[in-house]
């Protein structure tokens, strides 16, 4: 959906970015919700207070509150607070991977479209069209068919999903600072055109990139759990937070809180993401907002 | 309009040739002969070798994809390795249920959502609007399966009111729409937030045009303004955005499936990669990715006869 309603213009970031930005309350709390959770999932090992594969039967299934176990105990009587962190730590790095890997891809083709507009503009738009008209569900089904369910498989369809997005962002975006006088004064200087595009496309084009990584990053990670939660991505017993909520979903009856207790923090982290992207898209051009 | 139609049925066929060369490599890279499977245990090396000429597995790759899509315009899709049933009987069963499932969903969803969207953006910047635009992001941020399992928990287990697995019946029996509800209710729930969003956007910049300025400047009522000259322009943009939306409701429906184990083809799909079943898992993309490319098309027409400026092109 953002894709569809992107910016085509989106002007440089000006200093007093985070003031602007957390301006708004709801966003204020997406971004110290986000910051919170980066750092829970890079510091997982740290905070965790057990291993995410140490399992105690005694405490199967141990609700929320129970002695020692403040968020409860899974099927297998793992403590859900070490898998939580865990799991996060894994979405976000699908996530993260997918989001580098597609974004990084897509970027590269609509900075070539554009700037090379006469002869590539029109080929890459094509086959951006094309993988347009694939959603990523489908991506992932095929890509989990050829090479066997799994985390890779998942990166992998995330990134291809991404992948025709950013190239019609960055290319839209590319577009019109192509016009601007001072890629004619750079190229005028006789700078090689990977020198201009490095020097004085890309820089231009970040906030366009930046907002849409953002919003994306929640996307993925919704898409990412989905395909796990079918079983298609992370495998028990990894950690992740979709594969959580498919392993408590058998249990639901007896201890909904296995399934309960990812699939909010899901929720939770996209919701916030997509409320960061949002006021990040507000905060860095004013006109857009409606 | 015709120009436009023929266009996008061109840009269609690269597209689906491109889908039905991805069944052919799947069926390519897969560790399995599908002789082997053909033939069943307990034939003899001679019946295999003979199952392999006739499948054509001896020629080169180039007359194999030939071979490939001659068997697929006459319905052969193979049999399943799990079960031996043949690929396309599963299918045929299975679309139905599908589609069953995406519509009651659309049916409710769409509605709501462009009656939400236009209440936001009637009463811009009030408490409605942000109840709107609070919904709708919650809308594009919940997980399926987490709102398919709350219903399961709560109206489900917990009051007894519908049942939450498979499907009781056809839609006119009362067993089958009982059976649907919760499923329709979860799928269409995620699709609610964004269709209001869009139409939000759509109508707040409709009500800032020139023609709606007039009719209210000639004295007609707020409501037929929005009505009749606001919402009715606006909808050429979200018939658009929706069926650009149609690959999440698609997400959606695969995992609203096998959440309530509905009896569609998004659930044969998981199945058949998770155990394996690589013909079965082949014809389920095919069927759900040619499913996906009609109705773009489908979409593209709507669009064209929603909007006269089309039509004349």
């Amino acid at each position: 959906m953002s894709a569809t309603t992107a910016p085509v213009i989106i002007a440089p970031p000006r200093p007093g970015l985070l003031r602007r930005l957390t301006r708004d309350p709801a966003a204020a709390a997406a971004l110290a919700f986000v910051v919170l959770v980066i750092l829970a999932a890079i510091f997982a090992p740290l905070l965790a207070p057990t291993d995410p594969f140490d399992n105690d039967l005694s405490s199967a299934m141990k609700p929320p509150g129970s002695e020692g176990l403040p968020l409860g105990a899974d099927a297998q009587g793992r403590d859900l607070i070490t898998r939580l962190l865990y799991g996060m730590r894994m979405s976000l790095l699908m996530g993260f991977a997918a989001v580098i890997l597609g974004g990084g891809i897509g970027a590269i083709l609509g900075f070539l479209a554009a700037f090379y507009q006469r002869w590539l503009d029109a080929p890459i738009m094509r086959l951006v069209d094309i993988m347009l008209s694939f959603p990523a569900i489908l991506f992932g089904l095929a890509i989990a068919a050829i090479l066997g369910p799994g985390i890779l498989a998942v990166v992998l369809a995330l990134s291809v999903a991404t992948v025709p997005l950013m190239a019609r962002i960055v290319r839209g975006s590319a577009l019109v600072v192509m016009r601007q006088d001072y890629i004619e004064a750079a190229r005028a200087t006789g700078m090689s055109d990977l020198r201009l595009i490095w020097r004085h496309l890309a820089p231009n084009c970040l906030s366009a990139i930046f907002v849409f990584a953002t919003l994306r990053f929640g996307q993925v990670i919704l898409l990412g759990s989905a395909l796990s939660f079918l079983g298609l991505g992370a495998q028990p017993p990894i950690p992740e937070l979709g594969a959580m909520a498919s392993e408590g979903r058998t249990f639901l009856f007896f201890a909904p809180h296995i399934a309960v207790i990812p699939s909010v923090a899901i929720f939770l982290v996209v919701l916030a993401f997509n409320l960061l992207g949002d006021a990040l898209r507000d905060a860095l051009d004013p006109r857009l907002r409606v | 309009m015709l120009r436009y139609l023929i266009q996008r049925l061109l840009l269609a066929i690269p597209v689906m040739l491109g889908v039905l060369l991805i069944g052919f490599l799947l069926m390519q890279v897969v560790p399995t002969d599908p002789a082997t499977v053909r033939a069943g245990p307990s034939a003899t090396a001679e019946v295999v070798a003979e199952i392999r000429r006739d499948l054509g597995l001896d020629q080169p790759l180039t007359t194999q994809f030939g071979l490939y899509l001659w068997r697929l315009a006459q319905g052969d899709l193979g049999v399943s390795i799990i079960n031996n049933v043949p690929v396309v009987q599963e299918l045929g069963a299975t679309i139905g249920p599908t589609l069953e499932l995406m519509l009651s969903s659309l049916v409710w969803s769409i509605p709501l959502g462009i009656l939400l969207g236009t209440l936001g953006a009637y009463y811009r910047g009030s408490l409605i609007d942000r109840g709107v635009m609070a919904i709708s992001v919650a809308g594009v941020s919940v997980p399926v399966f987490f709102l398919g399992l709350i219903l399961i928990w709560f109206v489900g287990f917990k009051w007894q009111w519908l049942p939450f697995t498979g499907r009781g019946g056809p839609l006119w029996t009362l067993e089958g729409l009982q059976s649907i509800a919760l499923p329709a209710i979860t799928l269409g729930g995620v699709f609610v937030g964004p269709v209001a969003r869009m139409t939000r956007t759509a109508v707040l910049d409709v009500l800032s045009a020139d023609h709606v300025r007039t009719a209210r400047a000639k004295g007609l009522s707020e409501r037929l303004v929005v009505l009749r000259h606001a919402l009715r322009n606006a909808m050429v943009p979200v018939v658009t955005l929706i069926g650009l939306q149609i690959g999440f409701l698609l997400g959606g429906a695969v995992v609203t499936e096998t959440v309530f184990t509905w009896p569609g083809v998004g659930r044969l799909a998981v199945g058949a990669i998770t155990s394996s079943d690589f013909p079965m898992a082949q014809g389920t993309i095919i069927v759900l990715s040619l499913g996906f490319i009609i109705v773009n098309l489908i979409v593209d027409m709507l669009y064209a006869a929603l909007d006269p400026r089309m039509r004349a092109a």
